[in-house]
């Protein structure tokens, strides 16, 4: 097994930038999941200080502060510009109405706007405008469905206060959100991708050596053995990288991942991307001749897959044409079997085809650029 | 006593397409011979090392070692054949003892035989202080040390070093020659290629001159300079020399070629004794004057120049 030994040996060479691309994946994976899929279903109301400064007095005008009141804290303010410009100035109120006489005839029923007074380019601002929209404008509904318009306003003012309860629908088990282990499993292609493509494109042109390769050939040891142990060697720095990137949630989610149905079917798809890294590898080792070029082809390869393919940006938010060119790699169907996997805990039996059919074009694909990547070795060998 | 064949070579003929880089190529080399290939580059020698190897195929003819057919798959031959290439051939990932280490255990299972290897090898190429360090960061005569000891290291009974000393300064060429010397003392058998022939008449007991993948002649180093007329060969800076002059030299008892050329008279004897005496008194008779001379055994380098008509490194 000495072929075995050496290309262990070689491997050994190439730790540090494992670690490296380890550390590269864990920071990601952590911060994005902390940014993303941290807590969705917590909301606090914004209330301001806003003032309103009735000069009409009317039923509407009193039906709009009463409104606002249940949203926000009114202040008292003088009608006087320079107390409200001195006020807004200090932040003391952030939104000043001014309701002008005959508001009922001039606003509701006329195209006037509300004289209105607030921070310069603040999004407080732009809520308490839209509030005041929706406020107008429901009463308007009410008004032309025939109500009169105290009643219009008290059932605008009634319904406001009503909440209404939002349930996610719970599919996976998880509270409708995605489960935290699935964030590390999305960027997983990217970790696989660049540690295998880097560490067996080094060792690939290492024993690719034309001088070594004969020195090789000159021993002993059958050039079929030596090939097998080289295959071996390929298997068991794939299990290892595979072993330490699986673990890694397992010791970060524990129970929740154990736990979790589909924890079989991350660790397939996870698999299958194994393979389909070590094949690109191989593809990469035979195309490439120089170790100074390895760096940057494995770099375009694993982040250009990653980005395209939904590792870094969800799936959702490519562009069309992005995602059918996508669907050209190999990474799109570990995305989408990931996505399946971490928004159903039990997938239905239409899930499940979609399911095992990402599953065998991973292999197909893994199959293929193994393919390729033998044919272009061995029309090198004869040439 | 009748010494063994260890490796038979008849009538090898290599071809790449129009090219014939092997040409009916045969050669016998005995048991505990260092054997010279001298040729110049593209002559054939190491494409002959590589049929020989079972590296490339060849068109026809048979090659035996060890008194069985080489083939590809001959395993039970390979294991007791060392090979030290023209390129150096070591990983550049692993350290100097690592790559020794590996290439040994190609050939020999047990670790503690290994090992022992190992440490013969290193000592045997003096690399000592250099085991941890990377061939990156050896110099070329180290390097070249390396490569030899990974070819060896396994105590072949056959070593076949291809041009080993190229690139090589000449402190370092002369340990590696020593070397060889002594692997072939301790009873290996040696197949030695190279283009310079002070290094193979150094070292080797019999020697090929190969041209055009032909065996132009084969022997011992006294056995080649006597297939040549060249007995000595004297040269003698001289400022005037006419053509009717250099006519009467070469009509001088066993001068066979002269040339005269930047002031520099050359001529080629066959052996007699007072060669050098003749020639200077005649010149002194004729009033010529001269300034320093030599004079020289033939070489190998003769040996070529009179059988192709060109220089070896031509």
């Amino acid at each position: 097994m000495t072929v075995y030994r050496g290309f262990l040996a070689i491997t050994r060479r190439n730790i540090h930038m494992m670690i490296l691309y380890l550390i590269i994946f864990l920071s990601i994976a952590v911060s994005v999941q902390k940014a993303a899929g941290g807590n969705k279903s917590e909301f606090e109301q914004v209330s301001l200080n806003i003032a309103v400064i009735d000069q009409d007095g009317g039923e509407l005008a009193r039906g709009l502060a009463d409104y606002l009141s249940q949203y926000h804290t009114l202040v008292d303010l003088p009608d006087d510009p320079s107390i409200i410009q001195d006020r807004i100035f200090y932040r003391e109120v952030y939104y000043v109405v001014t309701i002008p006489e005959d508001f009922e005839k001039r606003c509701l029923h006329g195209d006037e706007m509300l004289p209105i007074t607030k921070v310069p380019g603040s999004s407080s601002g732009f809520y308490v405008d839209q509030q005041i929209n929706t406020f107008m404008n429901d009463v308007r509904i009410m008004e032309s469905s025939g109500f009169p318009l105290s009643d219009a306003v008290d059932s605008v003012i009634m319904h406001s206060a009503s909440k209404a309860e939002v349930t996610l629908i719970d599919k996976n088990g998880f509270g409708g959100d995605q489960p935290l282990h699935a964030f590390m499993f999305q960027y997983m292609p990217y970790i696989l991708l660049s540690i295998l493509c880097y560490s067996m494109s080094y060792i690939m042109i290492a024993f690719r050596n034309q001088d070594v390769k004969r020195r090789m050939l000159c021993s002993a040891v059958p050039a079929r053995s030596q090939n097998l142990q080289i295959v071996l060697g390929y298997a068991t720095v794939g299990l290892f990288v595979y072993g330490i990137c699986t673990l890694i949630p397992f010791l970060m989610y524990g129970k929740t991942f154990i736990n979790d149905p589909n924890l079989f079917y991350y660790l397939l798809n996870s698999f299958l991307m194994t393979l389909v890294a070590l094949s690109l590898s191989f593809l990469i080792g035979t195309l490439v001749n120089s170790e100074d070029v390895v760096s940057a082809v494995v770099n375009v390869v694993s982040l250009g897959m990653s980005f395209l393919c939904g590792v870094f940006v969800d799936l959702e938010i490519l562009g069309k044409g992005v995602r059918t060119f996508a669907k050209f790699l190999p990474a799109y169907w570990y995305e989408i079997a990931n996505n399946l996997l971490a928004n159903n805990s039990s997938p239905s039996p239409a899930q499940q085809i979609s399911l095992y059919t990402c599953y065998g074009l991973q292999l197909l694909f893994a199959a293929a650029i193994l393919g390729v990547a033998l044919v272009i070795s061995r029309i090198r060998q004869t040439a | 006593m009748q010494s063994t064949n260890l490796i038979q070579i008849e009538n090898l003929v290599k071809r790449y397409q129009n090219l014939v880089a092997l040409d009916h190529l045969s050669l016998n080399i005995q048991e505990g011979e260092i054997f010279g290939l001298l040729g110049p580059n593209g002559s054939g020698k190491t494409t002959a090392i590589n049929c020989l190897l079972a590296l490339l195929k060849y068109d026809k003819g048979t090659i035996t070692i060890f008194g069985k057919n080489m083939t590809p798959n001959s395993y039970d031959i390979k294991k007791q054949i060392g090979v030290v290439m023209q390129n150096v051939a070591v990983f550049e990932q692993m350290s100097v003892r690592e790559n020794i280490d590996y290439f040994c255990g190609l050939y020999v299972r047990d670790k503690a035989a290994r090992q022992q290897l190992v440490e013969d090898a290193i000592a045997f190429t003096g690399l000592e202080d250099f085991t941890k360090m990377r061939p990156k960061k050896l110099s070329g005569g180290l390097l070249r040390r390396l490569n030899i000891a990974c070819g060896i290291v396994h105590k072949p009974r056959l070593i076949i070093m291809d041009e080993p000393t190229v690139a090589v300064d000449p402190q370092s060429r002369n340990k590696i020659l020593e070397g060889i010397v002594k692997l072939n003392q301790q009873g290996s058998t040696i197949i030695y290629t190279s283009h310079y022939m002070e290094e193979v008449e150094q070292i080797c007991t019999r020697i090929a001159i190969i041209d055009h993948g032909r065996v132009l002649a084969a022997g011992t180093t006294e056995e080649l300079k006597k297939m040549i007329k060249t007995g000595e060969t004297i040269t003698i800076e001289a400022v005037t020399l006419d053509a009717p002059l250099l006519a009467q030299i070469r009509t001088l008892p066993h001068v066979f070629d002269i040339s005269y050329e930047s002031q520099i008279l050359k001529i080629r004897l066959g052996t007699a004794k007072h060669n050098l005496i003749r020639v200077l008194n005649y010149l002194q008779e004729k009033d010529v004057s001269f300034g320093r001379v030599f004079s020289e055994l033939p070489t190998l380098n003769d040996v070529f120049l009179e059988i192709t008509g060109k220089e070896l490194r031509d």
